[in-house]
């Protein structure tokens, strides 16, 4: 009987977790453990990293078949696969945002272009370190600092590298309050930091809501493969601009947004599981993914210095950093760095012009790229 | 035609999607620019928009 006992013992224990725990598992629930605490205790991105770090932990237990078909981190992760959640997203995001701190000043746009030479930094480089083209793309993109973006075109190019892109974009752009500033002031002088800008014109009712509409056609006419995200920004938007329909506007911007949020969360954490993250590219992607921030953030704000060197010294440069999108964390760390040397400097709306052309600028550069490797 | 998966590739690519971002986001700035222009059409008062008419 004893015997018995025993053996239905060591039969009950092999079907724990236990049995296949290994160090790799250990090491990503300290990863897990690690993106609690920054949300936790350094505030960054805790509406992110929290959920991403708990589904991360607990994919990491083995024995749950929480991440395997018929579970429910499993069928989170089918709206990401099915391209479902991020235009979604764009939805909330759309009906969060004001866009006329963009429509005031046109010329301003342009930054969100030059903010994303580290797309292509790390795409070649990528590419130089043996990822396939398709790979170098998606790695790239994460220099877009735009996360529905980056899952977006990581899932037409190289689904395979989703956990990875996908916590690097998330990660970094929630590290941009130290990534930035550095970058920022070595590119500027004390003087071009303290440069106030001119007020921008007041924006009518009219005008924000003929945005979406205009926006939503050129983006469908010129960029096809990107047009579900930018049509679901620009669809939100509209429902927040045209005030009539608060509720719907409401539900996008919070109620919707939230279930998106943690779905969302929890299909990025369960897809870091060890075996399938812990590998070299997995070093390399992050190690990409900061080139690719520093090289946009770099290249956002010397184009705004040529801006203000052919304005007249009327654009304050650090508004440049901002063009890489991830609004508005990008907007606020130029806001912040601006009144570090003058504290009546209040930079936030100028920021936001060229951190909201960022979000146009990375799905440009993302749809130019499915375009041109042939993906649909 | 699509871009070669080769170094030279993503050198192609990478020129042509950087140059082609300036051009796109220029164009669309310059569709902003007409923007004040729609003001000439009429006034929408954001009350009145509120109330439901």
């Amino acid at each position: 009987m004893f015997q018995q006992i025993l053996s239905l013992m060591v039969n009950l224990a092999e079907q724990t977790g236990l049995a296949q725990i290994w160090w790799g598992n250990i090491f990503m629930i300290l990863v897990g453990a690690m993106l609690v605490y920054l949300a936790l205790y350094r505030k960054y991105e805790p509406f992110l990293l929290l959920g991403i770090g708990f589904s991360c932990i607990v994919a990491n237990v083995p024995g749950s078949d929480l991440t395997q078909p018929g579970g429910l981190f499993y069928y989170a992760y089918q709206g990401v696969e099915l391209v479902i959640i991020p235009p979604l997203i764009f939805l909330g995001v759309g009906a969060m945002t004001d866009f006329g701190p963009m429509i005031a000043n046109p010329s301003l746009m342009i930054l969100g272009a030059a903010a994303h030479l580290g797309i292509f930094i790390a795409l070649i480089g990528a590419k130089a370190l043996g990822f396939t083209l398709a790979e170098a793309g998606a790695i790239g993109i994460i220099g877009g600092a735009d996360g529905p973006m980056a899952i977006f075109v990581t899932m037409k190019l190289a689904p395979h590298l989703l956990p990875q892109i996908a916590v690097a974009a998330y990660s970094y752009m929630a590290l941009m309050p130290l990534i930035q500033p550095p970058i920022m002031k070595l590119l500027t002088s004390p003087a071009e930091r303290q440069i106030v800008m001119v007020q921008s014109r007041k924006v009518s009712r009219l005008e924000k809501i003929c945005f979406p509409f205009v926006m939503a056609v050129i983006v469908n006419l010129l960029l096809p493969p990107v047009a579900p995200l930018i049509t679901m920004l620009m669809l939100g938007n509209m429902l927040r601009e045209v005030l009539l329909v608060d509720r719907l506007a409401s539900t996008a911007a919070n109620d919707l947004m939230n279930v998106i949020t943690i779905t969302l969360t929890v299909a990025v954490g369960s897809t870091m599981e060890a075996d399938k993250f812990l590998n070299i590219k997995t070093l390399q992607i992050i190690v990409l993914g900061l080139i690719a921030f520093i090289g946009g953030t770099a290249s956002g704000v010397i184009g705004a210095k040529i801006m203000n060197w052919f304005s007249g010294g009327k654009i304050n440069p650090l508004i440049g950093s901002a063009g890489i999108a991830s609004v508005p964390i990008a907007a606020r760390v130029s806001h912040v760095v601006g009144l570090q040397e003058n504290p009546y400097n209040f930079l936030i709306m100028h920021a936001m012009g060229p951190n909201l052309a960022g979000v146009f600028g990375t799905a440009i550069s993302g749809g130019i790229m499915l375009a041109l490797i042939g993906v649909k | 035609m699509t871009v070669p998966d080769t170094m030279e590739g993503a050198y192609i690519l990478s020129v042509i999607d950087f140059l082609l971002s300036f051009v796109i986001i220029w164009g669309m700035s310059l569709v902003l620019y007409i923007f004040p222009y729609l003001n000439k059409l009429g006034y929408l008062d954001d009350s009145k928009l509120r109330g439901g008419h």
